[in-house]
């Protein structure tokens, strides 16, 4: 069948005799030991809709993302008019004129939605910077062909997942691509938004582009396809015009069979009320949801994704808790403080994230499966390999899992058996009420039958089974009665035999004419409050001001010399040494990277820098300046190469290359000191000379600032540093070269490293192999109380800025009322702190606000 | 035969295999070497190392850190220090300040699973904190007047041999560690929680409750390690052990225990030890400084881990042309 199905376009391709705009040839994908994707070949044509059909793990997203050049086949290749290409990177793919909406947005919720929108293709202006205006005025007219009504400045991570969704689809219109690849972009979207979105496909088929469209909802399928290609366990069926294919034949080339005996009988009787939900609700998830479970019965939850399914799952066991109504066992109030309190109240939950929640990938299967069961396993407190075994040995048998050992890890296994795994390693909790969550998403057929038979086996036994599944003919074949779920309320309940695909489609998709007023009147607030973040921005600032009068006012009432302009000056000379140092180390944590070493480098590069001086006394100011510069910079590659080509945490790599330059630094110096006089006054003028009672090394340390605002804020490359710290992968995903990135971040900290090195030499003129030692804290510190989050992609200059003064204020304050200096350690300690302290807190409040206004 | 020798580590072979070459070598070209009391010198030396290593592998293997280990340390040395100077004797002075450990280690716990903090900026700020708190409370003095008792302990010989009694407390509580890591419910639980902290708490495992208790054992051996380090020098001070978090980082990193989670044994970690003491003292021997000492442990850390990537990789690559050998035709 498959060699026909290659053959039969083969004829197709000659016969047409214009080549497509892209295709698969061939194209074969392995990961690691299991074959995604095997000898595909199909053809996008201009002007045409090619619908990708498939089970889940039938292969849909490989094909996906070798079109989208995130993944090289490794078999076969990708034709761009009818030439073999070679996509190294999504950008590549980019630069041939192919758009993807990716299933899982690849975007970047610390940035605007005008720069998710434009990130990778960032219009210009004549300097090469960001043309701002541009961006706006295209972001918003993209905005509103897709729908969406949010200002384009707003902050990405406060909208809705199916906002979101919006976005990352208006994203990939906004590269005017002659080819668009859709990876189920209506999963999250209400009948409206896809209504929409269908216009637009339709006008774009006009105007020749090339698209390829992945869903599940075989209504969408076939209204929006031209020709449907049906994948089945990583194989390609066969490629149809609509007009030849019947949903029946369909669905059969997707399953391998006929669908009707898929699903196992079931008779027996429903016994006693096991679970009940009394009006349960939680913010941002659902609202007043009732539901009663009996002993031995199948409950259907069916809805969209992000319909409340899954959270209210979450809440039964007892991982969320709720907002309001009681959950009730054999009729008796419980609350669940925790999983395990869940558990022992005998309710076992198989989450619908495989690979996220129910398994350690890399464990063997032994332990992933006996993990919830560890005491058993456990007679006398010392944990039995053979007695594991013996535990869920059983359940793997019975769940005929082909396997080699109970040492082989988890990961090797294919999703079918992994989920048989997971099967077991919950069925052996030996629950009453089992949940299961999408139990059959992305495995094989068999498999799925096997799963099919086995939940109507235990249900026959009396167990209670609430089953969640996207999969239509799954609820209705196999559910005693189903309740369908739309944006978090109740919104119809089926029995078996009344419920068809149709109805519960209705809904769960209907659009809400009669939508909740509290809810609406909910997000009218929300919207009131939209300028919230720039509020938080300003409280930061605000409070790292407040933080420093407060310090400096008690102390300028007992020694007014804190006013004074020497004392002034001097803090200020620090200031701008810190200040520089801070921005390094903010260029590097914003790429979810830390660079411990930045004291070493600047200790290293003051050293070589005042050794060349003393070596050149001509050229003092050039070859200082360049040696400290030369110095930093390499070490900073050296950083970023380890980190990247390496492929060793920065935390780790850095921590090493700060003792080996220090140890460098102190074996060239070999105890060697250079103090004031073996250096020129010229290198030591650089930075003491004032100009109009500004010190020098102020006005560099300003000019510095700016030439940083413009990296980080008008160039594309700075946005992209951001972005590659605030989502890796989506960054990966949309071809922004996020290693570069990040060598580039290493790069220039360690450059500034080496100036900041080149003017800690000038100001303090004596140097030896310790300088800076111990100053990677205080830099460190800067940064977070300047707000710059260690997990990436947020922070502000003026946060550093900020956050660098304070910290100085605190330490003049402390000198000048006599403190013992030791304290100061103590004192920054606790600063650090509060300040992580004061974070969390906002931004726990702006979450619940969010929250409050999702619904 | 076939599954011993498939249990042993390619990493705690590639470790072992280093020792004993640079033992050798060290043996026959270093003079003073295999000298009774250099090896003994060596074992003492590394004492306080040696127990700090044991909480830090937990945690890390957990995704957390702690920085301010050596901070800790410092300030139980203090604390000590200051309850025997006051006359408390020291029957009564240990067990306070361990009690003090556990409570430092429990303000970091708490910081970290009660408010969900990274355990790196927690730690780095309280790094800085229990240091100062330790200045705070000595100042740039010491204390070095102990009871007899404890400079004994920190300077005799185990009667009839030549290990140190300062090494004690580790070979007692290293098999405790490896056994609760190794076989016990708790240490498949905090390898879970490391591996996969979602699937952790799904599977019904407190996960905060474990990261706290993590922590608080953390502060407890760090206050055991304060009292061995304060016995063996003599001396309380605040800046006791200054710069020793690095130390201990680096040992369990290079153990094979990695930062990301989930994976490392102690076997590895103490073979790491054994391998960065000996380097350390036969350069010490060979009249090479601290700094550079340093250097070259950092070398070696970095170099390692580059080996071990692209051993992995290269595994990796193997398995793929396996499996798509089999699937052919």
């Amino acid at each position: 069948m498959l060699q026909l199905g290659a053959l039969g376009e083969a004829n197709a391709v000659v016969k047409r005799g214009a080549a497509a705009p892209v295709a698969l040839v061939q194209a074969t994908k392995a990961f690691g030991g299991t074959i995604a994707l095997k000898d595909a070949s199909f053809e996008l044509c201009a002007g045409e809709v090619l619908a990708l059909l498939g089970e889940n793990g039938a292969g849909k997203s490989t094909c996906v993302k070798l079109l989208a050049g995130v993944h090289a086949p490794t078999g076969g290749h990708v034709e761009v008019d009818g030439k073999l290409v070679v996509f190294h990177t999504p950008h590549d793919a980019q630069a041939a004129g192919i758009a993807v909406m990716h299933q899982h947005p690849g975007l970047f919720p610390d940035l605007s939605v005008a720069e998710n929108i434009y990130l990778g293709h960032m219009p210009r202006d004549r300097f090469g910077g960001i043309d701002n205006a541009a961006m706006l005025d295209g972001a918003r007219k993209v905005l509103a062909t897709v729908g969406l009504d949010v200002p384009a400045e707003t902050q990405l991570g406060t909208l809705r997942t199916s906002e979101q969704q919006l976005v990352e689809i208006a994203r990939a219109l906004s590269l005017d691509a002659r080819v668009l690849i859709m990876d189920e972009p209506t999963a999250a979207l209400s009948q409206r938004e896809v209504e929409r979105l269908f216009t637009v496909v339709a006008d774009l088929r006009q105007h020749g582009v090339a698209m390829m469209f992945v869903g599940h909802r075989m209504d969408e399928i076939f209204r929006i396809a031209d020709r449907i290609a049906v994948l089945r366990d990583g194989r390609l069926i066969g490629v149809k015009p609509k007009t030849e294919l019947g949903r029946a034949a369909a669905i059969t080339m997707m399953v391998g069979r006929e669908v009707t005996d898929l699903y196992p009988e079931r008779n027996h009787a429903t016994g006693a009320l096991v679970l009940e939900a009394r009006g349960l609700s939680r913010a941002s998830g659902f609202s007043n949801i009732d539901l009663k479970l009996h002993a031995g019965e199948v409950l259907g939850l069916g809805g969209l994704v992000g319909s409340g399914r899954t959270e209210i799952a979450r809440v039964l066991f007892g991982i969320d808790q709720p907002d309001a109504g009681e959950i009730r066992i054999d009729g008796e109030a419980v609350r669940f403080a925790s999983a395990r309190a869940a558990m022992d109240a005998r309710i076992a939950y198989v989450s619908e994230d495989r690979m996220g929640q129910s398994l350690v990938m890399n464990f063997s299967i032994l332990d992933n499966a006996a993990l919830p069961v560890l005491d058993k396993a456990a007679r006398s407190g010392l944990y039995g390999t053979d007695r594991a075994i013996d535990l869920v040995s059983d359940w793997l048998k019975r769940m005929k899992l082909r396997f080699s050992g109970y040492g082989q890890p988890v990961k090797d296994l294919s999703g079918g058996n992994q989920q048989k795994v997971v099967l077991a390693k919950w069925l052996r909790t030996e629950p009453r009420v089992l949940i299961l969550d999408e139990p059959t998403q992305g495995i094989d057929v068999g498999t799925k039958a096997e799963v099919h038979a086995m939940i109507a086996d235990l249900a026959a036994q009396g167990m209670a089974i609430i089953l969640i599944s996207s999969e239509m003919p799954e609820l209705i074949g196999m559910c005693d009665r189903i309740i369908v779920l739309r944006e978090g309320h109740r919104t119809a309940e089926f029995a078996r035999g009344e419920a068809t695909q149709e109805k519960v489609l209705e809904a769960a998709t209907k659009a809400g004419e009669n939508a909740d007023p509290a809810a609406l009147a909910e997000s009218a607030a929300g919207a009131g409050k939209k300028k919230a973040p720039l509020d938080m921005l300003k409280r930061r600032e605000f409070g790292l001001l407040a933080a420093m009068l407060a310090v400096a006012i008690p102390v300028t009432m007992i020694n007014p010399r804190m006013v004074s302009a020497a004392n002034l000056t001097a803090v200020s000379m620090d200031a701008a040494l810190l200040v520089v140092a801070a921005l390094a180390q903010m260029l590097v944590l914003i790429t979810r990277n830390i660079d411990l070493s930045i004291a070493a480098v600047i200790g290293l590069s003051a050293y070589m820098a005042a050794s060349m001086v003393q070596a050149y006394p001509g050229l003092d100011i050039g070859i200082g300046l360049a040696t400290a510069c030369a110095v930093g910079g390499v070490a900073g590659l050296i950083n970023g190469l380890v980190v990247t080509k390496g492929g060793i945490p920065a935390i780790v790599a850095t921590l090493a290359s700060m003792s080996i330059f220090r140890g460098f630094n102190s074996i060239w110096a070999a105890g060697d000191q250079i103090s004031a006089d073996e250096v020129t006054q010229a290198w030591l003028d650089m930075t003491g000379q004032k100009i109009a009672g500004v010190p020098l090394i102020v006005a560099i340390a300003i000019i510095i600032l700016c030439l940083g605002y413009v990296l980080l804020y008008r160039t594309a490359i700075g946005r992209e540093l951001f972005a590659a710290g605030s989502n890796p992968d989506g960054a990966r995903l949309i071809g922004i070269p996020v290693d570069r990135r990040i060598l580039l971040a290493f790069g220039m900290a360690g450059l500034l490293g080496g100036l900041c090195g080149a003017l800690w030499a000038s100001r303090y003129a004596t140097i030896d192999a310790r300088v800076a030692l111990g100053f990677e804290l205080t830099v460190i510190a800067s940064a977070v109380v300047g707000g710059v989050a260690i997990r990436g992609g947020s922070g502000t200059l003026l946060g550093i800025v900020l956050g660098a003064l304070t910290l100085l204020v605190i330490k003049n304050g402390l000198t000048l009322v006599r403190v013992d200096p030791l304290w100061l350690q103590g004192v920054y300690g606790l600063v650090i702190l509060v300040a992580i302290g004061i974070d969390t807190f906002i931004v726990r409040r702006a979450d619940q606000a969010r929250q409050a206004r999702a619904r | 035969m076939k599954k011993f020798l498939r249990s042993i580590d390619f990493w705690d072979l590639l470790l072992a295999t280093s020792c004993l070459a640079i033992f050798l070598y060290a043996a026959i070209f270093v003079p003073n070497f295999v000298s009774g009391f250099n090896l003994s010198q060596l074992a003492a030396s590394a004492s306080e190392k040696a127990l700090l290593i044991l909480p830090m592998t937990l945690l890390i293997i957990t995704r957390e850190i702690d920085l301010s280990i050596a901070s800790v340390l410092a300030l139980t040395s203090v604390i000590f220090g200051l309850l025997v100077q006051t006359g408390v004797p020291t029957l009564a002075a240990i067990p306070l300040t361990l009690i003090a450990g556990g409570l430092l280690g429990a303000v970091n716990g708490y910081l970290v699973s009660g408010l969900g903090l990274q355990s790196l900026v927690v730690t780095l700020g309280t790094m800085a904190l229990y240091r100062g708190i330790g200045y705070i409370l000595l100042g740039t003095g010491s204390v070095n007047i102990l009871p007899p008792a404890v400079v004994d302990f920190g300077i005799n010989n185990l009667p009839g041999t030549q290990i140190p009694w300062t090494i004690v407390p580790f070979l007692v509580l290293a098999p405790v560690f490896a056994v609760v890591l190794q076989k016990t419910p708790t240490g498949k639980r905090i390898y879970a929680l490391g591996g996969s902290p979602e699937v952790a708490r799904y599977s019904g495992i407190n996960t905060g409750r474990m990261v706290l208790k993590l922590f608080v054992v953390s502060g407890i051996v760090a206050a055991v390690a304060g009292i061995v380090y304060t016995a063996r020098l003599s001396n309380a001070r605040a800046n006791n052990a200054l710069g020793m978090e690095l130390d201990v980082i680096t040992i369990v990193l290079l153990g094979g225990v990695s930062v990301f989670g989930g994976k490392g044994r102690l076997t590895g970690v103490m073979l790491a030890l054994v391998l960065i003491a000996i380097i350390r003292n036969v350069l010490a021997l060979s009249q090479i400084g601290g700094d550079a000492q340093g250097m070259i442990i950092g070398m070696l850390l970095i170099g390692s881990l580059l080996v071990g990537n692209y051993w992995r990789s290269t595994q990796e690559l193997l398995s793929r042309s396996r499996a798509m050998r089999e699937t052919k035709g």
